[in-house]
């Protein structure tokens, strides 16, 4: 009971904010500009005309589902580390930012069911915004009448779709202890966008497969079908979520909390 | 009895810098105990160790007998707190605030909610997100969270911080009707020296991380340092002759002559008459008593001696 209670007032918390609205409105704009872009490609002759514009849409091949929804998953996989982390970032760290967490400490709750709250509403806000990108995203393709829809391709891109977002979503864990650590936001928002630098560095010098933020990217088809990940690359993100986590439950059990 | 809140050689240090050292101290049922100090005293670092928030470096904290460890936390069920500054959540209103609260503390009755905001007149500002209130709204917030579960104990640092006046007054009125009617026992923090004697029936003078000193204040009168103030229009001449009786007078920085003897404070009428016989009759003549603030900074200065 106190847990449900917990999640019910955390999701009041970031419903309530204006963060998560700002963060839709920005998320948004991805497949809106994935769509544009297919339908660049989907027209030969607008792409012609379109100069930088049309030769960028050529990047991604050919205008059908596969290729769109595969877009759609490398939006989130990168898209998702910066959102999902944002997220992330402020429900922890907003807590030592408005110096709330004073009154978290002294509920008479275990602060284990207060954190495990705070991550379960953190992955069901940034699973639902993943849901409503594919929804959008489903949504304009099926506004600019893409070709090869069938329930197999539906089956296989939904999986890489899933997939992808667990992997983004297990990543999110870091912030939420250096939120905690650095008692506010800047230092998680600053690690999220130097991990996304380095994941393209790394993936770039080919061992993307070998750092946690660069797979959910390689596995959505973002370096092509030659990249090949490893059970060792998925176990290393995995393993980098539960760090996050354990990290951030620690920090609640056993640090001073000034 | 058993002591509600008790702290046991309490300590913490910081590598080479002890915040709290080896205080220990008692309170019972019923009390209002104000803790009072300087700004880095060491109210704040107590007052964190006692609500679990800050581990001891030695020592342990005790709430109704049951120790300050993190598998106890049931115990805040019946403690309500403030720490520093005004708090909430900014983007919810001032019924949301409370709303959370009673939902995570898990209190069934909803109409708490509306109790305390009457209690604390929040009504009119109910439907105000938190962001927006003033310093003295925001105070009257955080101390609405700390009553809205009807607590046993109260835990404040700087209740009275961003009051205005009338403020000020309702909420001192507001704890000495809870704990002289409802037994609930509160430990406060405050720099407003003269608020604390109002309202505690015992006070502790933290200084450097210890505990210097605890008075009851119904004691307190006894404690304060009596003076006799004295003018003439001989001002030498009338303190020759007081020092020459042994009364070990002094000029003040108003250039008054003052005796602090305990015999002259006791008996002012024999001074003036002894002036008045030695044909220097005082043109004034006032016996005046300390003030906590004078008091606090007496107990301080001891201390570096």
């Amino acid at each position: 009971m106190a847990f449900l209670r917990a999640v019910q007032v955390e999701m009041l918390k970031i419903r309530k904010s204006k963060m998560i609205w700002i963060t839709l409105a920005v998320f948004t704009m991805a497949p809106m500009m994935a769509g544009f872009f297919i339908f660049v490609l989907k027209n030969p002759e607008l792409a012609k005309s379109s100069g930088l514009i049309g030769d960028k849409a050529q990047i991604f091949g050919v205008a059908d589902w596969p290729t769109y929804l595969s877009m759609l998953a490398q939006i989130i996989a990168v898209g998702g580390i910066l959102v999902f982390g944002f997220v992330t970032s402020w429900v922890f760290g907003r807590e030592y930012a408005d110096r709330t967490v004073k009154d978290l400490l002294t509920l008479p709750t275990h602060r284990m069911i207060l954190i495990l709250a705070k991550f379960l509403a953190v992955m069901l806000t940034n699973l639902l915004l993943s849901v409503y990108i594919v929804l959008l995203g489903v949504s304009i393709g099926f506004f600019i009448q893409l070709p090869q829809w069938s329930l197999e391709m539906v089956s296989d891109s939904g999986f890489v779709l899933l997939a992808t977002t667990l992997l983004t979503l297990a990543l999110s864990t870091p912030p939420a202890f250096l939120a905690c650590y650095g008692r506010g936001y800047l230092a998680p928002i600053g690690f999220i966008l130097f991990m996304v630098v380095l994941a393209q560095v790394i993936a770039a010098a080919g061992y993307g497969a070998f750092f946690p933020w660069a797979v959910p990217a390689i596995f959505s088809g973002m370096a092509g079908t030659e990249t090949a990940l490893g059970a060792g690359s998925f176990f290393l993100v995995l393993f980098t979520g539960f760090i996050g986590l354990a990290a951030t439950v620690s920090w609640w059990l056993y640090a001073d909390q000034h | 009895m058993n002591p509600v809140i008790q702290l046991s050689q309490l300590s913490k240090r910081y590598k080479n810098f002890s915040a709290v050292e080896d205080v220990s101290l008692e309170i019972g049922k019923g009390e209002i105990y104000g803790f009072i100090g300087l700004n880095g005293s060491g109210k704040t670092t107590t007052i964190k160790m006692l609500l679990g928030m800050v581990r001891p470096s030695h020592g342990s904290c005790y709430i109704q007998g049951r120790k300050i460890e993190l598998s106890n936390h049931s115990m805040w069920a019946n403690v309500g707190s403030l720490v520093e500054t005004p708090y909430a959540y900014p983007e919810l209103t001032v019924k949301e605030n409370l709303e959370i609260f009673r939902r995570l503390r898990g209190v069934s009755d909803a109409d708490v909610v509306h109790q305390v905001m009457d209690q604390l007149k929040l009504t009119g500002y109910a439907g105000k997100k938190a962001g927006k209130l003033s310093l003295g709204n925001t105070q009257r917030l955080g101390i609405a969270k700390a009553l809205l579960h009807k607590p046993e104990i109260l835990i404040l640092d700087e209740p009275s911080n961003g009051l205005d006046p009338t403020g000020i007054i309702e909420v001192r009125e507001l704890f000495q009707h809870l704990a002289k009617d409802l037994g609930v026992t509160i430990f406060m923090s405050s720099h407003l020296l003269s608020e604390v004697a109002k309202i505690a029936t015992r006070i502790g003078v933290i200084h450097q991380g210890k505990l210097l000193q605890e008075i009851r204040t119904d004691q307190f009168k006894d404690l304060l340092q009596k003076r006799l103030v004295i003018d003439a229009r001989e001002k030498d001449r009338a303190m020759t002759a007081l020092n020459h009786a042994g009364y070990s007078a002094v000029f003040n920085k108003e250039g008054r002559i003052e005796i602090t003897a305990d015999y002259a404070v006791r008996h002012p009428d024999e001074i003036s008459r002894y002036l008045v016989s030695g044909g220097i009759p005082p043109t004034h003549l006032a016996l005046e008593e300390e003030d906590l603030e004078s008091y606090f900074l007496h107990v301080i200065t001891q201390r570096k001696e």
